[in-house]
């Protein structure tokens, strides 16, 4: 027995190199620490946590001094809070635990309506704050122990089919089922419950937009500092076990279904927070805001910003709702739209290396516009060349803006019925076609797909902000999926297969 | 809760067995339907392991296709086409096209994912959702399409072929119970009786040792999604030739109905999606009339929830939940 | 350990900050009441309306008809008015509050059409009392918006709503006398789908129609719904009638083409919602709508150049932003040209259009106090109404009522 161990093995002495390893490799690791991207990511790195916190607590604590008006306000800013925090939330659900719950939004909305049971003349219950939203958080929370304990055996699939589904019902709870509950309808119905009282915290009120937007601030604060404590403590050191192995997990002793069971209350805690505060905001709880068109933008923050990060949420929930905002009809700047939208696709462009081809293909893609511009205004003659871009029939009121895509795009002035599916669906074979390519054909095919694109944007994306911003996020998804899953600030995870 | 009760216990007495019957018959035309797409979602669950969100989506698109066809060869009051060339082409059309659509799909939304972590696909899935609804209704400006405004589909419901109790049975009915029959029972050929069916089967046991035996997995997963996804695209034709009303939103709800379907039967068996199928059909039509129009989706939706809980490998389930 | 303290510290610190902050702030929605616009440029109203979403259909309706509204205004007067669109989505509360407030903002808008929904206006009644606007709604039924009901307030402040369509109490029972004294129908079943206005509406109706001692059985639908299999097989076989006071007019449509596949040849009554000839052509069907008259120039202009649509749902919204031009114009007059939200807002009451004027078939003119069982402040007076129609064997609608 004794005789048969083998001796113990070598230490490798600093000289040898360790097998695998190649003097190569591992100076293509020193160059990539070298660029300014690595640079940065590792000065974030070294960041502490409070300094970031800190830092974003005072731009945003300043907003509401230089927010251009009361609506930007609110818009921008508490719109962005109430994301950042839910997006928090699901974080937690999806970042932490590894459970993907498609249902999240019926927590927000339990959250609300029973905020709005307890705070309206509904039932003539007029609760103060610090009672009704921990009871709502309350009434979540336990609704999600339920959910989760019943479905505590299934996998990550099966979970994400019953919480959708669970979402499913709730909508259909809301409006039609509506019970009656003591002689009314319980939820109200299509109608919701409207009049809900503003917050009122031991008795001091928020009623004006600056006020509630300091509390959201705060309760963002606090939820960041919570979690940033929770992942460090062993239960966050759990939940990270649990989403990278839980069969291995649980090999190791650690409780896997209370844990599962545990983020999911956590998350639907949260949600019900929001919820509370939204529906305060609101002053009626509607079942029309808590269906899954929602969902898609809390997944955009959260896969965005990167699972399991923190200041992803939050920079997440910063991007993905200025970017909706901007894009909505009624907050009509042309101008920023469109230097937003040129701005991320010269970027998500110049992420090619070397750095020579997209710039090769950019100057392409602006050559291949004028030729084509000249021909089109050649032979098909000028009622194809000199619509305003950004007037539409919709809004035949704006001025466009930028005279000189009028040079380069293709922008009828006229509409022409088909033009602008044929637009889309050429766009969209481009975009298959690009994928299928590689190489330098990848490269050619790039600069028509450009065009294209340009001009769907001009001709049908930017009149159409609500939907445009949907099937970007719903693009964004499926791309950062393929490319980049840990998003902007999440850390790269290692498949064991 | 008793004032439901009551509200059902009326509503069965006035419907009588007349009625009932023409609940039956509706109940089966539009488990029919379910059944198609339900199977889609059970063959790309059989090999991917994978809930294919999406695949609504694809019913939805291949609806469309058959109004584009209409839109493109029929003028809008021409009775002068004719009927059985006009459904042939609306189907090849539609299947073909959905077909692609799901090839497409899975190349850039699900194959990069292949040895990713469980939740990514499903993200991509949520992704492509909303790509192809937006994408719908950028295109159809989110207005709503009707086969039935086209004449030369009269015929399929006036007159009818049979009436038992009063209650006629038309053509339409036939068709999609008919084509579903058909196109299942070509399926189940397929997969049991053809070399390509084999290596569907192989890859969805296991898809390493299939592949060390040989079978391309790539192609085979690529034919799975077309086949799936051009029944999802035969259900959207039969769809807008029997209930007509078409628009971009069409597809959630169904895909969502027809899961529940995939899963009851249980997920993996293609005879219990048909199952499945024409069980949610019949439960939905049948509480829709006796518990009241807004009972519908809970129920269907209750039914799914209580299975997933008790029983989630379905009826005919063979998957395990766990494999380890 | 010291970094955790420290890093408690310096946070909790910020945090006080911020507190003392909030307790310290009472900011109030800045209003632009006061601000005066010159009449001698094109003065704004703003339209809320639903671009997108599920009503993005009869959004569309509505704008079409608010721009043929302010070019027939434009090309017959010298003071001019332009459009500027909010999209309310038609949705979450929080939708029609951001427009709410934006339009607040924005200190060019004089005045406001729309929004779309009574949910909608009942969500924003307050941004627009702060902001001294009262919105002239071309298609908000709901009785509550302008009179208390039962245990239900009055949902908007007296002077701050109006609206240019005659209200649910008004269709429900001019709907239920024409069904009783003149179809003589004693057996009707009533079917909603789910939203707002059509349980509104057809409250109303049932009522109405219980008084006259006629049974009424109820059902619903939804506005997704395409599959009314299950409704149509559960109609009781002594049913005569079926009332659907639908938001949708294809699903109208498609609810008359499934029940006569189904053999069963009941007819159909709509509201105001599926008054539109080029979807809901069921013959023998009726619908209630606004009397307008087809031949009239401007209805014929705005058809001829809508492909043969005349988009009747919008007609309304014509009328509030001609109702809102005319404020405008009397403010400017007794201004001295220079105008503030609020003289625009007090001038509406006194706005008078005549029936050339309105396009809908009756004068207009804002009741001053309540009426009736119905009619409060904000709704017009006088004939308004609606007009009975019975779809004929071609499609076309023939007024009978």
């Amino acid at each position: 027995m004794s005789e048969t161990t083998p001796p113990p093995p070598e230490e490798p002495t600093p000289q040898t190199s360790r097998i695998g390893v190649d003097s190569w490799v591992a100076e293509s690791e020193a160059r990539r620490a070298r660029t300014p991207a690595a640079l940065v990511g590792h000065g974030w790195q070294r960041t502490p946590d409070a300094i970031k916190l800190l830092a974003f607590v005072g731009v945003a604590a300043s907003y509401p001094f230089w927010a251009a008006n009361q609506g930007d306000l609110f818009i921008f800013g508490i719109g962005t809070l109430l994301y950042a925090a839910l997006g928090m939330g699901l974080n937690v659900v999806v970042g932490f635990a590894g459970l993907l719950d498609l249902g999240y939004v019926a927590f927000y909305g339990i959250g609300a309506y029973t905020y709005a049971e307890l705070s309206s003349p509904q039932y003539n219950l007029h609760w103060p704050a610090e009672a009704t939203i921990p009871i709502a958080m309350a009434v979540a929370a336990l609704v999600s122990l339920f959910l989760g304990y019943t479905s505590r055996r299934l996998l990550g699939d099966y979970l994400a089919i019953v919480t959708l589904f669970f979402g499913q019902a709730f909508t259909f709870f809301l409006n039609p089922a509506n019970p009656k509950v003591a002689g009314k309808g319980l939820t109200g119905g299509a109608d919701g419950l409207p009049n809900v009282d503003p917050i009122d915290l031991f008795g001091y009120k928020f009623t004006s937009i600056r006020q509630l937007y300091f509390l959201l601030l705060v309760v963002v604060a606090l939820l960041a500092i919570a979690i940033h404590f929770a992942n460090q403590s062993r239960v966050g050191r759990a939940w990270r076990a649990l989403r990278e192995d839980p069969l291995a997990a649980e090999v190791m002793s650690i409780p896997v279904n209370r844990l599962k069971i545990l983020a999911f209350a956590f998350g639907a805690a949260v949600a019900a927070l929001c919820g509370t505060i939204h529906v305060s905001i609101s002053t009626a709880a509607t079942p029309g805001d808590f269906d899954v068109s929602v969902l898609i933008i809390f997944y955009a923050i959260v896969i965005l910003g990167g699972i399991g990060s923190v200041s992803g949420a939050l920079v997440g929930a910063v991007i993905i709702n200025c970017s909706l905002q901007f894009l909505e009809p009624q907050n009509d700047h042309p101008s920023v739209k469109r230097w937003l939208f040129y701005g991320t696709i010269v970027l998500l462009i110049l992420s090619i290396k070397p750095v020579i081809r997209p710039v090769l293909v950019l100057a392409a893609t602006i050559g291949f516009g004028f030729a084509v511009h000249a021909i089109v205004a050649a032979t098909a003659g000028s009622a194809w060349t000199t619509g305003v871009p950004g007037a539409s029939a919709f809004n035949p009121q704006a001025s466009g803006g930028a005279v000189w895509i009028n040079h380069w795009a293709i922008v009828p002035a006229v509409s022409h019925g088909n033009f602008n599916n044929c637009l889309y669906i050429g766009l969209v074979a481009a975009i298959i076609a690009t994928g299928m390519l590689s190489g330098w054909w990848r490269l050619a095919a790039l600069v028509p797909t450009l065009y294209l694109a340009v001009l769907a944007w001009e001709n049908l994306l930017a009149q159409n902000g609500a939907i445009t911003a949907y099937l970007l996020f719903g693009a964004m998804l499926v791309g950062l999926m393929a490319r980049r899953p840990e998003g902007l600030f999440g850390s790269a995870r290692v498949e064991i297969v | 809760m008793h004032l439901l009760l009551f509200t059902i216990i009326d509503n069965i007495r006035s419907i009588g067995w007349a009625g009932a019957f023409a609940l039956l018959r509706d109940g089966i035309v539009l488990g029919a339907l379910y059944s198609l797409v339900a199977l889609g979602y059970t063959m790309v669950y059989g090999i991917l392991q994978l809930l294919n969100f999406a695949h609504g989506d694809v019913f939805m698109v291949g609806a469309f296709m058959g109004i584009g066809v209409l839109t493109v060869v029929a003028g809008p009051f021409s009775s002068a086409l004719p009927l059985v060339p006009l459904i042939i082409v609306l189907f090849a059309v539609s299947m073909l096209g959905s077909g692609v659509l799901g090839v497409v799909i899975e190349r850039f939304a699900y194959r990069p994912l292949r040895n990713a972590p469980r939740i990514a696909p499903l993200i991509s899935a949520l992704g492509v959702v909303f790509i192809l609804e937006s994408s719908v209704q950028l295109l159809t400006n989110a207005g709503h399409f009707q086969y039935n405004e086209y004449p030369v589909f009269n015929r399929l419901f006036q007159p009818a072929v049979f009436n038992p109790w009063g209650q006629p049975i038309n053509i339409a009915d036939l068709l999609v119970v008919g084509t579903s029959i058909v196109l299942v029972l070509a399926l189940m050929f397929l997969v049991n009786r053809t070399r390509l069916g084999k290596a569907m089967r192989a890859t969805a046991f296991d898809r390493e040792a299939a592949s060390m035996m040989g079978v391309d997995t790539d192609r085979v997963i690529a034919a799975t999604f077309f086949i799936g996804s051009a029944l999802a695209g035969a259900a959207g034709v039969m769809y807008g030739l029997s209930l007509s009303d078409t628009w971009f939103l069409v597809g959630f709800l169904y895909g969502l109905k027809a899961f529940t379907a995939a899963v009851v039967g249980g997920i993996g068996s293609i005879q219990g999606a048909m199952l499945g199928g024409v069980l949610i059909g019949l439960v939905e039509t049948f509480a829709g009339a006796y518990a009241g129009g807004n009972w519908k989706e809970i129920v269907v939706f209750g039914i799914l929830i209580l299975f997933l809980l008790f029983r989630p490998t379905g009826i005919l389930g063979s998957h395990a939940i766990q494999k380890v | 350990m010291f970094r955790r303290v420290g890093a408690l510290g310096v946070t909790g610190a910020a945090i006080a900050a911020v507190v003392a902050m909030t307790l310290s702030g009472t900011a109030s929605a800045r209003t632009t009441a006061s601000a005066s616009t010159s009449c001698n440029s094109p003065l704004t109203i703003g339209v809320a309306y639903p671009a997108t979403g599920d009503a993005a259909g009869i959004g569309a309706l509505q704008w079409d008809w608010a721009n043929a509204a302010a070019n027939a205004w434009n090309s017959s007067h010298s003071l001019k008015i332009s459009l500027l669109p909010g999209d309310t989505h038609l949705g979450p509360g929080e939708q029609a509050q951001q427009v709410a407030q934006s339009f607040a903002n924005n200190s060019s808008i004089v005045a406001v059409t729309g929004p779309a929904g009574s949910q909608e206006m009942q969500d924003t009644a307050a941004i627009w009392k702060a902001a001294s606007l009262a919105p002239i709604s071309g298609s908000e039924t709901r009785v509550e918006l302008t009179r208390s009901q039962g245990a239900s307030k009055r949902q908007t402040t007296k002077g701050y709503f109006y609206r240019t369509v005659p209200n649910d109490g008004q269709q429900g029972g001019d709907d239920a006398r024409y069904i009783y004294r003149k179809l003589h129908i004693k057996n009707v079943e009533v079917i909603d789908d789910q939203e707002n206005y059509s349980i509104g509406l057809a409250g109303q109706v049932t009522s109405a129609l219980k008084k006259f001692h006629v049974h009424v059985t109820r059902n619903s639908i939804s506005q997704t719904d395409t599959n009314f299999s299950s409704v149509i097989d559960a109609i009781p076989s002594s049913t005569k009638l079926i009332y659907i006071p639908w938001q949708l007019a294809n699903q109208a449509q498609q609810f008359y083409v499934q029940l006569h596949n189904k053999g069963k040849d009941i007819p159909l009554f709509g509201s105001d919602g599926t008054d539109d000839s080029s979807q809901f052509h069921g013959p023998g069907s009726y619908v209630s709508g606004f009397p307008f008259d087809p031949n009239n120039a401007t209805v014929n202009a705005f058809a001829n150049a809508h492909g043969g649509d005349t988009e009747s749902f919008g007609i309304p919204t014509y009328t509030s932003v001609i109702a809102n031009a005319q404020a405008i114009q009397a403010a400017c007059h007794a201004n001295h040209n220079s105008i503030g939200r609020n003289e625009v807002r007090l001038a509406i009451k006194h706005v008078h259009l005549t029936k050339a004027q309105s396009l809908l078939g009756f004068p207009v003119s804002f009741l001053a106090k309540n009426v009736g069982a119905f009619q409060g402040v904000g709704d017009m007076g006088g004939s308004a109404g609606f007009g009975i129609y019975q779809i004929q064997d071609d499609g076309s609608y023939k007024r009978v009522g």
